[in-house]
């Protein structure tokens, strides 16, 4: 185990030389980038769609006859222009165009194409849409009552995944269960009960999303914003019911995403607007939109936990009770109950175990992935909830983590035995990094505190592929189905195949985004881009290796034993002048191709026998742990905290590109504090946002940001990516919430229940008294 | 059963008009134009849906002379309606002898939105959330209005009506905002301060301006406090300036004008807070306004913006 530091504020250690600063860094900060609204095309139309007049009705009728009378209006299309199918992931609960119902306030009605964006707004608001109005149900816990309407009325006929547990509207429920929880909990030392709530909260990417759709005979190229162009590619040949091999999805730069552009959204829309006009057409959102239309946010949960615990600090029961927020639909998002029901667990020795999670459908915007989904509230939740354990025992907080943090050898929740990890490692570091023991000497100020939370994020492992080819200059070409979203893991892929084929990792170029050049890959999500494609640009560039080694055998007429890579050629070792250059070996015109995909690592064996409606995700594979220090200071008479210091120590394995990986913490930390303090969606009581915009959708902003330092606990993690890396673009939010709530709660003396943890919320809370309720 | 079919307003064409004196804006806007400068309100509204962007529009930002800050005549202030809150947080007089004129400058928006904004533009949109708007009143600020009937003066406390309603006429162009001479007879001092959830990009959730003046015994002879987002307008509360006068200006008198602060305020809940928050914030703000203000007047330096400064105080 080898242990990196960074310093204040990102620069790169001296004697780790591995900063590679990203090749698309210069475009994007000079303005020289073109992204999807960038594009413009020759005879192009504008979109704009008619939204869902209300939360929850049915419609009666639909009549387009005055928006297509418009002038400059070349297409309007419904439910009826399209092949009459569902679509979803877990669940396909969804058509593109709202038929028999409109489920939430972003349910597209309409699509209108026309010669302006005005003049398509204008016409979508002439569809004349005749409802019958049903009842708003934005209560998700209420909506799982016997009696509560459901929702979907058909859903029994729905195709759906055979393990998912649905009932009414449960979407999906899910039980993880190891040993008798209820007798463990009867002979605890001491029980404590928490009761907490999470707002729904926004992915929030800087560029709202854009597409442009253009067909060439029966094929679509579609021009996407999107984190999963392959997903996107699947979406469209099934709701327009074509084959894959007709859609090709191209991504040009992606401004952000952060899980909200993940899944299949808008390709098929604009598809068919293009198509039926034959024109290319453009869709480009609002601001508003961003935030209104998709079907991705944060969801809502409502989180009751229990813990048993002996007075020296043993866990021996948890019970847990979630109730998730899902939204109107499934989208990509029918596994969050089981992740849930994980990090009510977290990353600790727990004697028993039962949890139940429930993922119930409302009227609401849909929640689906945001990074790390489910993790940052539950952990929020879990860490309060145990620091409120280690109030009761008359623990600090951190020696209560010290001795129930898992450790290798150590058994999870469904009784994954853990392999080499570093938690505790990550406890250490973060808080000699925020000064804990001075915290407990008493030397910071009565409104300043410190708050320690661990979380942990699995790694998926899925199928990925690459090709690495040589160009007859001496460089080469990496050829990906990768996504590269902002975080920068594509743009990181040449420094592990120039580390084997012996060439400078800025001798490379990329192909990505674009669905007809690379191989398969799931997309930017599941930080697993380092972690899968890593392993397939790894595996091609050794078959690439191979060939040189082999050519550059024959021509010097050595033994390739004898030969090495390096310095951009074949030589001999230990005689470094008879060598042959890469660029002589590639320019003779015989292709030089490698192609790889890489063993998918499985996750560890577990015993889910006594779990109820399995996903497959009872074990974690190649668990990232982390631990996050916030020092905060609380201004008592308003309630509004600033964080003034912050640490995170991350146990993410061995790092392949320090500055990159140090960003990704960077942004994943402002992130989770936005998350803890500022960042909610507000709705209406029929569940309409009230805040669909930057102004009072409150992001942290620069100034607010506290100094952030890091440190990586590298460890060579067996079963995992390449070098023995893991996954970092979603551990960062993880467990930042709940830091920053500990720090709260040890200033004004009680823990804050809901999140964000606002102004006005820490107000009450400091201000209410003891024991009543806020 | 219901039939929707939302209205918007039709594409149709637009004009604009470059405008390099006084007089060829006022006949624009009595033909219909709305002034534009910065366009921080107008241009942003219209993106977010607030209201369509107006049919015909008039610049008025190469009007010279109208970004000018320059003494008057009584010896107090007057600031062209084009001059920017960049200006504004940093120009020495303001500095000196309204600074809590610079702290809500500096806090407006964003670098862009200070950068862009004016003056005049913050002044006629009339928000209840300005945040120069209780420094103006408190410095006795008076809008110089031009229309075609010539220039009228009206004082900012009479000018305002509503969000987004004053009782200038649609072709009055508003040219500066005069204000008092800094007393002769005293130490004086001012503030502004919000309660604000970011540092950046904020919005006024509760606001409070005050000018205290001081006697040579320390005593205040004299104090104006205002408050901002509490009610449809900025306004200043009598009660809790007369809570001031003859006191110390220590934080017993600080906390009884931060207490009349909150019995005038007549707050509404929206996503940024309840009435019942922005109420009792109505006190703390008030009251941290005011010791900012009493603190200055005792030649004390407390930085701009003063809100960063007063943060758990």
């Amino acid at each position: 185990m080898s242990v990196i530091d960074t310093p204040a504020q990102g620069s790169s250690t001296p004697e780790r030389p591995r900063a590679f600063l990203r090749p698309d860094g210069k475009e994007k900060v000079t303005g020289l980038g073109r992204y999807t609204a960038d594009l413009t095309f020759t005879g192009q139309l504008h979109a704009a769609f008619r939204y869902a007049d209300h939360p929850h009705a049915r419609i009666v009728s639909i009549d387009t006859s005055r928006a297509k009378a418009l002038p400059g209006v070349f297409a309007v299309v419904t439910h009826e222009d399209v092949p009459d199918v569902r679509y979803g992931g877990m669940t396909q609960d969804r058509r593109l165009f709202a038929k028999e119902k409109v489920l939430w306030e972003g349910d597209v009605v309409a699509g209108v194409a026309a010669r302006t964006v005005e003049i398509a707004r204008e016409a979508a608001a002439l569809v004349e849409v005749e409802y019958e109005v049903l009842s708003a149900q934005p209560d998700y816990v209420a909506n799982m009552a016997p009696d509560a309407p459901v929702l979907h009325e058909g859903w029994a006929e729905y195709g759906a995944d055979e393990n998912l547990v649905r009932d009414g509207n449960v979407m999906s429920r899910y039980v993880i269960a190891k040993g008798d929880a209820d007798a463990a909990m009867a002979g605890a030392d001491v029980v404590v009960k928490s009761h907490y709530v999470s707002d729904a909260s926004q992915g929030v990417p800087i560029e709202p999303r854009a597409l442009v759709a253009q067909w060439t005979g029966d094929s679509v190229t579609v021009w996407s914003s999107t984190q999963v162009p392959f997903a996107a590619r699947s979406g469209v040949a099934h709701t327009l019911q074509i084959p894959e091999s007709k859609v090709r999805i191209v991504v040009p730069l992606l401004g952000g995403g952060f899980g909200s552009k993940c899944d299949f959204h808008f390709e098929a829309h604009v598809a068919i607007l293009a198509k039926v006009t034959r024109r290319p057409v453009r869709l480009v959102f609002t601001r508003k939109e961003e935030f209104v239309a998709p079907d991705h946010r944060r969801e809502g949960m409502d989180i009751e936990l229990e813990t048993g615990v002996t007075r020296d600090g043993r866990i021996v029961a948890r019970r847990g009770r979630m109730v998730l927020d899902k939204g109107a639909y499934t989208g990509e998002g029918g596994f969050f109950a089981q992740m849930a029901a994980m990090h009510a667990c977290g990353p600790y020795k727990l004697d028993t175990v039962r949890v139940e999670a429930f993922l119930n459908y409302s009227t609401n915007q849909p929640a689906a992935s945001i990074r790390a989904p489910t993790a940052p509230q539950a952990c929020w939740a879990l860490e309060q909830h145990l620091d409120e354990v280690a109030a009761a025992i008359g623990m600090d907080p951190v020696e209560l983590r010290r001795r129930t943090l898992v450790a290798e050898g150590d058994e999870g929740p469904a009784g994954q035995v853990f392999e080499k990890i570093g938690a505790k490692e990550t406890l250490e570091a973060a808080l000699e990094l925020i000064g804990y023991d001075a915290y407990l000497r008493g030397e910071l100020p009565d409104d300043e505190a410190v708050g320690v939370a661990c979380g942990w994020w699995p790694c998926f492992g899925v199928p990925s592929g690459a090709y690495v080819k040589l160009n007859g200059d001496g460089t080469a070409t990496i050829v990906t189905g990768a996504q590269e979203n902002g975080s920068g893991s594509v743009m990181g892929l040449p420094i592990l195949a120039a580390e084997i084929l012996g060439m400078s990792p800025s001798d490379f170029s990329i192909n990505y985004q674009d669905t007809d050049a690379g191989p398969w890959d799931m997309g930017s999500s599941g930080s697993q881009t380092t972690f899968n494609n890593g392993r397939a640009v790894v595996e091609a560039a050794q078959e690439v290796r191979a060939k040189l080694l082999a050519m550059g055998a024959e021509k010097l007429e050595a033994d390739v034993a004898d030969l090495e890579l390096a310095d951009g050629a074949v030589r001999v070792k230990g005689a470094p002048e008879t060598s042959v250059t890469i660029a002589d070996l590639a320019g003779t015109g015989e292709p030089i191709l490698g192609k790889g995909s890489g063993e998918v690592p499985e996750a560890a064996a577990s015993d889910a026998s006594a779990c109820v409606g399995s996903l497959g995700m009872e074990s974690f594979l190649a668990p990232q742990l982390i631990t996050h220090a916030a020092r905060v200071k609380v201004d008592r008479d308003t309630g509004v905290v600033r964080v003034l210091d912050f640490a995170a120590a991350h146990d993410s394995g061995v790092i392949v590109n320090k500055v990159g990986a140090d960003g990704q913490v960077y942004g994943g930390v402002m992130m989770g504090i936005g998350q803890a303090l500022t960042e909610a969606t507000w709705t209406d009581e029929e569940g309409r946002q009230k805040n669909p915009g930057l102004l009072d959708y409150k992001l942290q902003t620069a100034s607010d940001g506290p100094r952030i330092q890091i440190r990586w606990i590298e460890i060579e993690t067996p079963n995992a990516g390449p070098k023995g890396s893991k996954g970092v673009g979603e551990p960062p939010s993880v467990p930042t919430s709940g830091a920053v709530g500990n720090a709260i709660a040890k200033v004004i003396g009680r823990h804050v229940d809901k999140l964000p943890m606002t102004a006005e919320r820490v107000w009450l809370a400091a201000n209410s008294p003891a024991g009543e309720d806020q | 059963m219901s039939t929707a079919t939302s209205m918007t307003t039709s594409a149709s064409s637009r004009t604009y008009v470059e405008a390099r004196d006084v007089a060829t804006a006022v006949a624009a806007m009595s033909a219909g134009a709305r002034p534009i400068a910065g366009g921080t309100d107008l241009v942003v509204g219209a993106r977010h849906g607030k209201a369509p962007l107006p049919a015909a529009l008039v610049g008025i930002h190469r009007i010279p002379g109208l970004a000018d800050v320059a003494p008057t005549d009584g010896g107090g202030l007057r600031l062209g309606a084009l001059v920017t809150h960049a200006t504004l947080m940093a120009d020495p007089t303001v500095l000196a002898s309204y600074p809590g004129l610079a702290d809500a400058s500096a806090i407006v928006g964003s670098h862009a939105t200070r950068a862009n904004g004016t003056l005049g533009g913050n002044v006629m949109n009339s928000s209840p959330a300005m945040d120069t708007g209780a420094p103006l009143l408190c410095h006795g600020g008076v809008a110089v209005l031009v229309g075609p009937a010539g220039e009228r003066r009206v004082a900012l406390a009479d000018l305002w009506t509503g969000p987004g309603r004053s009782t200038a006429a649609p072709d009055e162009l508003l040219v500066a905002v005069e204000l008092d001479a800094p007393p002769a007879d005293g130490a004086s001092g001012s503030s502004y301060v919000r309660l604000q959830y970011r540092r950046q990009m904020e919005i006024a959730i509760v606001g409070a301006g005050a000018v205290v003046t001081l006697g040579a015994d320390g005593t205040v002879t004299g104090a104006k406090v205002a408050i901002t987002a509490l009610a449809p307008v900025i306004h200043r509360v009598a009660e809790a300036e007369a809570a001031l006068v003859g006191t110390d200006g220590g934080f017993e008198a600080a906390k009884a004008a931060g207490a009349a602060a909150a019995a005038a305020a007549r707050p509404i809940s929206d996503v940024r807070g309840s009435a019942d928050y922005r109420r009792a914030m109505a006190a703390v703000i008030t009251r941290r306004a005011v010791l900012t203000a009493v603190r200055r007047a005792r030649g004390e330096s407390v930085p701009v913006p003063a809100s960063d400064t007063t943060f758990g105080s």
